[in-house]
């Protein structure tokens, strides 16, 4: 891991955060370079236990942001809650949940009852 | 006694099951209190089908312990509220079953009766013309016989002819008298749908529940036992206080189905689950399932959380992402 050249920008969050290093590695190597993401940041969330990160998919420029979790978490509604505060109460957040094999999946998480898009 | 609970809509309760038999009933939870429910009895005149379905009405225990604590309806113990009859009330039903019987048995003879005389009047033409062709086949022979010289004359078919006649004028036979050992005539036997209209020794006097407890406590009523079904209610009432209507959510792999409106108007924007506790385990695994069949559903998932401590649900709508 520590070869890879994303690892110097997380290397704080991964030294801090160890059990959530390997998803949040992943998530930034997916959003960077096959999701092609713009302005990319990452940013800690203490309540979490891990790194998140902000940006903009390409040619927009709403920014969204991304919460990495491995898919043997176990997560709860109150981790939702607290994800929320901590990121500053945006519009809806993106889970992204990695698997062992490296593949990622977006997940939109939205507080309250929104509709879907018709 | 002037209390509201005169007013209150009765669901018969059997075998921890809350039914409406009344039809009116059904039309006010619907119009008036945004409680659908599903019918599941067979219609008598369609009973080989299932898309079309009757009385009663089947309501979620979820919904029946929304209308009970909003002092909406009542629990009514069904099996004990059929009454053993009186003598003289068994007495009138059946003499108004025997009377229905008989009269059944005349309309569908009389029915046969006609049946039989346009029948009859079929056969005459028929006979006649059977007839005429007879006498001409006849004629014919004996002429051709005649021409040929032939000594063996075709006998006319006069013993034929006479068969015919006396078959034509043989009367009916005897119409069977209507007794109720017949046996050749069927009938049928009513039974009605809604027994406190129809049933003169129906009463829900002394086995009517008013709350859930008093319902529970008695052995009439189960729901709710666990946390989980509290939670369940407890969602239930915050999306009905919100305006929705609810179904079942298990074709959505969910706990309820969530419309804007009247599911006869409109399709569910949301297949709601039931989150026991904010602290309670939810797996990623999960969030996939939901959002994926959502998703592909055009729903949006909703993660419904019920906090007992603070007696507030929490919602979280998830849907896939679009991209990954």
């Amino acid at each position: 891991m520590e070869s890879h050249p994303s690892y110097a920008l997380l290397s704080e969050l991964t030294t801090k955060y160890p059990r959530t290093a390997g998803s949040l590695l992943q998530t930034y190597n997916d959003l960077k370079l096959a999701q092609q993401w713009e302005d990319l940041e990452v940013f800690e969330v203490p309540s979490c236990s891990r790194g998140a990160f902000k940006g903009q998919r390409p040619n927009t420029t709403a920014v969204l942001y991304v919460i990495p979790c491995s898919l043997s978490e176990s997560l709860s509604l109150s981790w939702f809650r607290d994800a929320f505060e901590d990121m500053g109460k945006p519009p809806h957040i993106y889970l992204a949940i990695n698997a062992e094999d490296s593949n990622i999946v977006y997940y939109k998480l939205s507080p309250g009852i929104v509709k879907p898009p018709v | 006694m002037a209390d509201g609970r005169a007013k209150r809509i009765e669901l018969r309760v059997s075998n921890h099951k809350a039914y409406v038999w009344d039809l009116e009933d059904l039309a006010l939870l619907r119009a008036q209190h945004h409680i659908c429910g599903v019918l599941a009895g067979t219609l008598p005149h369609l009973s080989q089908q299932n898309i079309f379905l009757g009385l009663p009405l089947v309501l979620m225990p979820e919904e029946v312990v929304f209308l009970v604590q909003k002092e909406i309806a009542v629990l009514v113990d069904d099996p004990l509220a059929h009454q053993p009859p009186s003598t003289a009330q068994l007495e009138a039903w059946n003499r108004d079953r025997k009377a229905g019987v008989k009269a059944q048995i005349a309309a569908s003879e009389a029915k046969e009766a006609v049946g039989i005389k346009a029948a009859k009047s079929t056969s005459e033409d028929a006979i006649r013309k059977r007839k005429e062709r007879e006498q001409k086949r006849a004629a014919a022979a004996r002429a051709k016989a005649l021409a040929e010289g032939s000594q063996d004359l075709f006998a006319p078919p006069v013993e034929t002819l006479v068969a015919t006649d006396a078959l034509a004028s043989t009367d009916q036979p005897a119409i069977p008298s209507a007794s109720l050992n017949s046996s050749n005539v069927a009938w049928m036997v009513t039974v009605p749908a809604s027994s406190s209209a129809e049933l003169e020794w129906y009463s829900s006097e002394g086995v009517t529940y008013a709350t859930i407890e008093d319902a529970q406590a008695a052995g009439v009523w189960l729901y709710p036992s666990t946390s989980f079904e509290r939670a369940k209610c407890a969602v239930f009432r915050d999306l009905w206080e919100k305006g929705h209507y609810m179904g079942g959510g298990i074709r959505f792999g969910a706990d309820f189905l969530v419309y804007p409106g009247d599911p006869l108007r409109y399709h569910s924007h949301f297949a709601a689950s039931v989150i026991e506790s904010p602290i309670a385990s939810l797996k990623p695994m999960e969030i996939v399932a939901h959002g994926r069949l959502g998703t592909a559903t055009k729903k949006a998932h909703l993660l419904c959380g019920w906090d007992q401590a603070k007696q507030e649900v929490s919602y979280y709508s998830i849907e896939w992402a679009g991209f990954g």
